[in-house]
């Protein structure tokens, strides 16, 4: 399969994020509350006035289980009086519904049907005790046959895609060890990160016991994402709008950062059955890689070389094991080898995750997405304070929904 | 300044100083930390691991007494960390001691959430008072990051900025210099507010206060019930400091009600003494279900049963409403103009805790700027910060709302442009502090 390009360009005007340290059900919010603070701060930040947008797309996973709400698109009109009539939508895709609505944002200004598209990001899941988040969370995979009547069924998932990793090439749990410790470092540097007063060491993360327990195979509580409430909004623009937007807010075009590139694959949903696709292949999720790949191709990258950063999925540090040599900052199987040299850190060579990633920053599932490319939009406008990455200019995501099976990579940059 | 590596703490089997080792702890730094024995030392490292809920600090983390250890730890320490009572009788020894212990160059930090700075420093070294600091964290640290500094009269300028970005950068604190004033700037401010409260429940009744200058007002906790929290013994020692030490706008407002006065003498301190209880007290009837009390502070006793529920007022429910879907600025436009004798009372405090806490800012003040008071406002009690309040009223209601309350206008508010902002974060960031229920 080719691959095609959008002939319009799609500009990134900035964009805003909840602290996902808060939490909204203690609040006593509805999730029109996150909503709302979210396109409001949006707003406030890029200078965009609510009546010049023109379409709308809320990525969201589970409103309806979370919260008993569905039709969250048309809790976009709740927000500002000037937004009624707008055309709104929500999407869907498990972890990958942030990035969903923003490749449907994308590709309404790419055809030229709108020029200016909010997109929104949102989840509130600390409605409901652990257990019943992780059984909903079973959604996301083949409920029947994956996750139902088993507790916590995610973190068991990327388990075995450990120890598919350590079949096939060899995987030691300190080199996941040693991806927490960075996240959560990185963490503590981000305002709006879950664990950024929360205490996180690489010993702890290689300990084991009470306070560090097995919750599925060889995932223990310090490699995963934790569950959160928040959202992260983004106002997209064809190149008309960004023109004339750069003129009022005194920003000028060329400085304005697009979406260089994206991938956006879809793998069989149960992870024993891509397991089965990919024996004897280099990759252990092809369609991830090829996501990655199509990326790169449409940002005309040929490779990571041209990326000075990246926002990766890091829902247990076995995802994050696995991007790093989908990414191809390693030969595949070789992801410790970036851990161990310190390629990934802030001030590595390709630092993953400056924010802190999933790991670190939270992970409301329907936000992930758009917080991802939102922190890539602060890198490459240097506003990512103290977890900014010196001379980013182009940064990619991939956000990943189920067990690895849709997959979406963004490349944005200012060149 | 000296790299701070390693840090001792006196005091380390207290709530604050096992919150502060841990906080140093989990910061990278090698911390020892002192108390009266060995074993009361280890029982404050047993409250750091469940703190940081993590059994690995290793080897970073030591445990001593005073007798034994005290002049070796100080001298090895680059920041000597001083939590034992908030009494300046206990405090003074402890300063002297570690005076004649330290190395020059090493910092010395006391936690205090209001004593004189200054005093401590009577009769110290001119090295000690060079590096001397008052360091007001808020319980638990490693949990509220809202953080005072406070220099004494002599501290060096440049080992109190590195203290500061330290605080920021290496311990994730939102730091704010504070004069050295009675209460500084959080207790200050935090406390005038509570203690009129607990001043109005003597005539409308502990309930009605709470529900009146509830969650909805801006604040995590209800202020009574916060009283509880903290411990009539602490709220009474802050508020007698700023009383015996202050003259300002406000002071009559810093007098602890008599009937308070009282049931502390007969052992009432809050949830620190469940079985006296504070405004409210947990109790289990007959049948062994279990209820709240709730103090008649006429009558010096506890309800019979649960207290009666209270009859609903319609801009209370209004605002709570509107908090819970988000209209956080209509909401608190309603408090200004909502009709009624609770709506007055409720405005009293409220703009009342406005007005007082951006009076504190000025260059003769507690603080220099505004985001000063409402980062610790914000960030230590988990209030709205004021100038955020003043932005969602706007300049020129707020102002028409002080003068009807005949209250005092803040010099940054009038100096502040028509239809200006008077906060510096976002207004988006502002909604966690308004509840909706």
């Amino acid at each position: 399969m080719a691959v095609k390009k959008g002939s319009r360009p799609v500009y990134v005007l900035g964009g805003h994020q909840t602290d996902f340290s808060r939490n909204w059900n203690k609040e006593a919010k509805h999730i029109v509350a996150m909503m709302r603070e979210t396109v409001l701060g949006a707003l406030e930040q890029t200078r965009v006035e609510p009546g010049e947008i023109e379409t709308a797309h809320v990525g969201n996973f589970a409103a309806e289980l979370y919260c008993m709400q569905g039709h969250l698109g048309a809790f976009v009109l709740e927000i500002d009086p000037a937004l009624r009539g707008v055309a709104t939508s929500r999407h869907e895709a498990a972890c990958a519904s942030g990035s969903i609505a923003a490749l449907a944002a994308a590709a309404d200004i790419e055809a030229g049907r709108y020029d200016v598209a909010l997109v929104l990001g949102v989840e509130q899941m600390k409605t409901v005790d652990s257990k019943r988040g992780g059984d909903f969370l079973g959604t996301a995979a083949w409920y029947d046959r994956e996750a139902k009547g088993v507790e916590f069924p995610f973190p068991k998932l990327f388990g075995k895609l450990g120890d598919e990793y350590d079949r096939r090439f060899g995987l030691r749990d300190e080199h996941l060890a040693r991806i927490a410790a960075v996240n959560y470092a990185n963490a503590k540097l981000n305002p709006n990160a879950q664990t950024k007063n929360w205490f996180m060491s690489y010993d702890h993360a290689c300990s084991s016991g009470p306070f560090n327990a097995h919750v599925g195979g060889r995932i223990k509580i310090s490699d995963c994402s934790q569950v959160t409430d928040g959202a992260a909004a983004l106002v997209l623009a064809s190149a008309e709008f960004a023109a004339k937007w750069g003129e009022r807010v005194g920003v000028r075009l060329d400085t304005v950062p697009r979406i260089l590139g994206w991938g956006h694959r879809t793998a069989p949903i149960e992870l024993a059955s891509k397991f089965e696709e990919s024996q004897g292949q280099p990759y252990v999720l092809p369609h991830t890689r090829r996501a990655i790949v199509d990326a790169f191709e449409r940002a005309g990258l040929a490779d990571a070389g041209g990326i000075h950063a990246i926002e990766t999925h890091d829902c247990f540090t076995t995802s994050e094991y696995m991007a790093i040599d989908h990414f191809g900052l390693t030969a595949p199987g070789e992801s410790w080898k970036a851990v161990e040299e310190g390629v990934i850190e802030l001030g590595g060579k390709c630092p993953i995750n400056p924010s802190g990633g999933l790991i670190g920053a939270g992970h409301p599932v329907g936000a992930t997405g758009t917080r991802q490319l939102l922190d890539a939009w602060l890198q490459v406008t240097g506003r990512a304070g103290d977890y900014q990455v010196a001379g980013a200019r182009r940064v990619a995501t991939l956000n990943i929904g189920g067990s690895g099976t849709t997959s979406v990579v963004h490349v944005v940059g200012v060149t | 300044m000296r790299e701070l590596k390693r840090v001792v703490v006196l005091g380390a089997n207290g709530t604050m100083g096992a919150g502060a080792a841990g906080l140093f702890a989990g910061s990278g730094l090698e911390v020892m930390m002192l108390a009266r024995s060995l074993d009361k030392a280890h029982q404050g490292l047993g409250k750091v691991k469940e703190a940081l809920r993590t059994d690995v600090l290793g080897k970073s983390v030591q445990c001593g007494s005073y007798e034994t250890d005290l002049a070796r730890s100080v001298a090895w320490a680059d920041l000597i960390f001083e939590a034992v009572s908030e009494d300046m009788s206990v405090k003074l020894p402890f300063l002297e001691q570690i005076d004649r212990a330290r190395s020059p160059g090493s910092i010395v930090g006391t936690v205090s959430s209001g004593l004189s700075i200054a005093k401590m420093c009577d009769g110290r070294s001119p090295d000690f008072r060079r590096h001397f600091l008052g360091m007001h964290l808020f319980n638990p640290p490693h949990v509220i990051v809202g953080t005072e500094l406070i220099p004494g009269p002599d501290t060096d300028r440049e080992v109190f900025q590195s203290l500061c970005t330290f605080s920021k950068k290496r311990l994730g604190r939102a730091v704010v210099e504070c004069r050295d004033m009675p209460a500084f700037a959080g207790n200050r401010v935090g406390f005038k507010v509570l203690n009129e409260c607990a001043l109005l429940a003597e005539d409308h009744g502990v309930a009605t206060i709470d529900y009146l200058i509830g969650r909805h007002t801006g604040r995590a906790l209800a202020p009574l019930a916060t009283i509880d929290l903290v411990g009539w013994d602490v709220h009474h020692a802050i508020v007698e400091n700023v009383f015996d030490n202050t003259a300002d706008e406000a002071h009559e407002l810093y007098r602890m009600p008599a009937y308070m006065k009282q049931l502390m003498d007969e052992g009432h301190l809050g949830n620190k003494t469940p079985a006296e209880g504070g405004f409210y007290r947990r109790a289990t009837d007959a049948s062994g279900s279990r209820y709240v009390s709730v103090l008649d502070p006429k009558r010096k006793a506890y309800s019979d049963g649960p207290a009666p529920p209270l009859p609903k007022v319609g801009f209370v429910e209004q605002m709570k409403a509107l908090h819970a879907v988000g209209r956080y600025r209509e909401a608190m436009q309603l408090l200004l103009s909502a009709q009624g004798t609770e709506a007055e009372l409720s405005r009293r405090v409220i703009v009342g805790y406005v007005s007082y806490a951006l009076c504190r800012v000025g260059p003769s003040e507690v603080v220099d700027a505004p985001a000063a008071v409402d980062s610790i406002m914000g960030k230590g009690f988990n209030w709205a910060p004021p100038s955020a309040l003043v932005d969602l009223w706007g300049r020129e209601a707020t102002l028409r709302a002080m003068d009807e309350l005949g209250l005092r206008v803040p010099p940054v508010l009038e100096e502040l442009a028509e239809g200006g902002r008077l906060c510096s974060e976002p207004i988006a960031n502002m909604g966690r502090y308004f509840i909706g229920k």
